[in-house]
């Protein structure tokens, strides 16, 4: 895989340091599942963090050693995230409850994930080869990152494992991969103002 | 051969007595205390890793803003957490500073997060299992560890400064400025460079 797109050192220190709202932030983890430079990045980042923890000023404990407390230390593998999840699907979504997919128009469907407590909505988006997706624009952030496929627009071609921002100056139409289409998952804040005939038909479909 | 005799005996008498006060003194080294936990639940292992780290979690958490009591809970479970995770620790893959840090961060946003049952923790744990293909990693993780810090230590002191803040719980890049008392613009442009002069130092020694 041959990422051309990702998220900025700063955004990935959010990330890293825990305070990317959860929608946005599974958006990133699945993009930094998928390509090993962000994921070397992150752990430079939680090594930061590591640096910081040995340099700060301690602040003495109330309590000592829960000693009461320690039961039989987890053997290896106990304490390791179950495996399973659907095969296909990034890991990082298998603590989500993923909904059916959905057509919400011709050739595209959609399937929401429903993160608790986000302030983003977060869905993945499954698009015919060739087709436009909804000329749009947005009053907050829209963060993506493919899944497979491919789409193109005026910031370039975004292809498998490939990160995609777009703020409220954005304004743009992608267009997907005649071939390929293209899976994706995307987190939403703030509302999209969807354009045009199939614009609005979808609105109050997607309720985006 | 008497002065010699002498010698030696002095110099057993002088080790006798350091063992007997029991204070040698030694490198903190927190990888062989989690080893020993590991390996046979070593409660006084556990006392030490607790005393030098329970305190530098709340330490951070504080200085994040977050409250000492909310804080105290965190670096319990924090360390608790080390106990029962002992033998998932890879010292390969990072130090135990880090590690630890890690562990603090997701207990943080757990319990923090608690009423909306985030998953958040979760997610990092399935990416710190499933590292994406890398063609060519040569660095362990232990060694990008030692590399971050000797970066960090070449920051100036505002870099750095701002690195801080803007790695603590809590803290917008709004929030960085209002408590430098420095224009948005710069803990932007300050953080950039930071990060960026972090990026190069790394990739200088990759």
């Amino acid at each position: 895989m041959s990422v051309a797109h990702r998220p900025s050192d700063e955004m990935l220190a959010s990330f890293a340091a825990g305070q990317l709202d959860e929608g946005l932030a599974v958006v990133v983890a699945a993009h930094v599942e998928m390509d090993h430079v962000s994921w070397r990045r992150v752990q430079e980042l939680q090594a930061v963090q590591g640096a910081l923890l040995d340099a700060i000023e301690p602040v003495s404990m109330d309590a000592g050693p829960p000693h009461s407390r320690l039961v039989e230390p987890d053997k290896l593998g106990v304490d390791r995230a179950s495996p399973g999840g659907e095969p296909g699907l990034p890991g990082v979504l298998r603590p989500y409850a993923l909904g059916p997919w959905r057509p919400i128009g011709i050739r595209i469907a959609l399937r929401r994930i429903e993160v608790p407590g986000a302030e983003a909505r977060v869905f993945m988006l499954r698009a015919g080869p060739g087709i436009a997706l909804p000329h749009h624009k947005h009053s907050g952030l829209e963060w993506t990152t493919i899944l497979s496929g491919a789409y193109e627009h005026e910031y370039g071609r975004y292809a498998a494992g490939d990160f995609d921002e777009a703020d409220s100056d954005s304004d743009h139409t992608p267009r997907v991969d005649p071939i390929e289409g293209c899976t994706c998952i995307v987190a939403m804040t703030g509302n999209v103002l969807l354009q045009g005939w199939l614009g609005r038909l979808l609105q109050p479909l997607v309720r985006l | 051969m008497v002065a010699a005799l002498a010698l030696t005996v002095d110099g057993m008498r002088k080790a006798g007595a350091a063992a007997q006060g029991g204070r040698f003194v030694v490198l903190f080294d927190p990888n062989s205390l989690i080893a020993a936990i590991a390996r046979s639940g070593d409660r006084a292992a556990f006392a030490a890793l607790f005393d030098h780290f329970a305190p530098r979690v709340k330490g951070l958490l504080m200085r994040g803003g977050t409250p000492a009591e909310l804080a105290e809970e965190v670096a319990q479970e924090t360390l608790l957490a080390v106990w029962r995770k002992a033998a998932l620790f890879d010292p390969a893959k990072a130090s135990a500073s880090t590690w630890i840090a890690t562990i603090a961060r997701n207990l943080r946003i757990d319990i923090a997060r608690r009423e909306t049952r985030s998953r958040l923790s979760q997610v990092y744990e399935i990416l710190d299992e499933e590292r994406p293909e890398r063609p060519d990693e040569t660095l362990s993780g232990a060694e990008r560890d030692v590399r971050v810090r000797a970066a960090m230590t070449q920051l100036s002191a505002d870099q750095y400064r701002v690195v801080e803040l803007a790695f603590l719980e809590g803290f917008s890049h709004q929030d960085v400025a209002h408590r430098l008392a420095i224009p948005l613009g710069t803990v932007k442009s300050r953080l950039r460079l930071a990060l960026s002069h972090l990026r190069g130092k790394l990739e200088d020694l990759r």
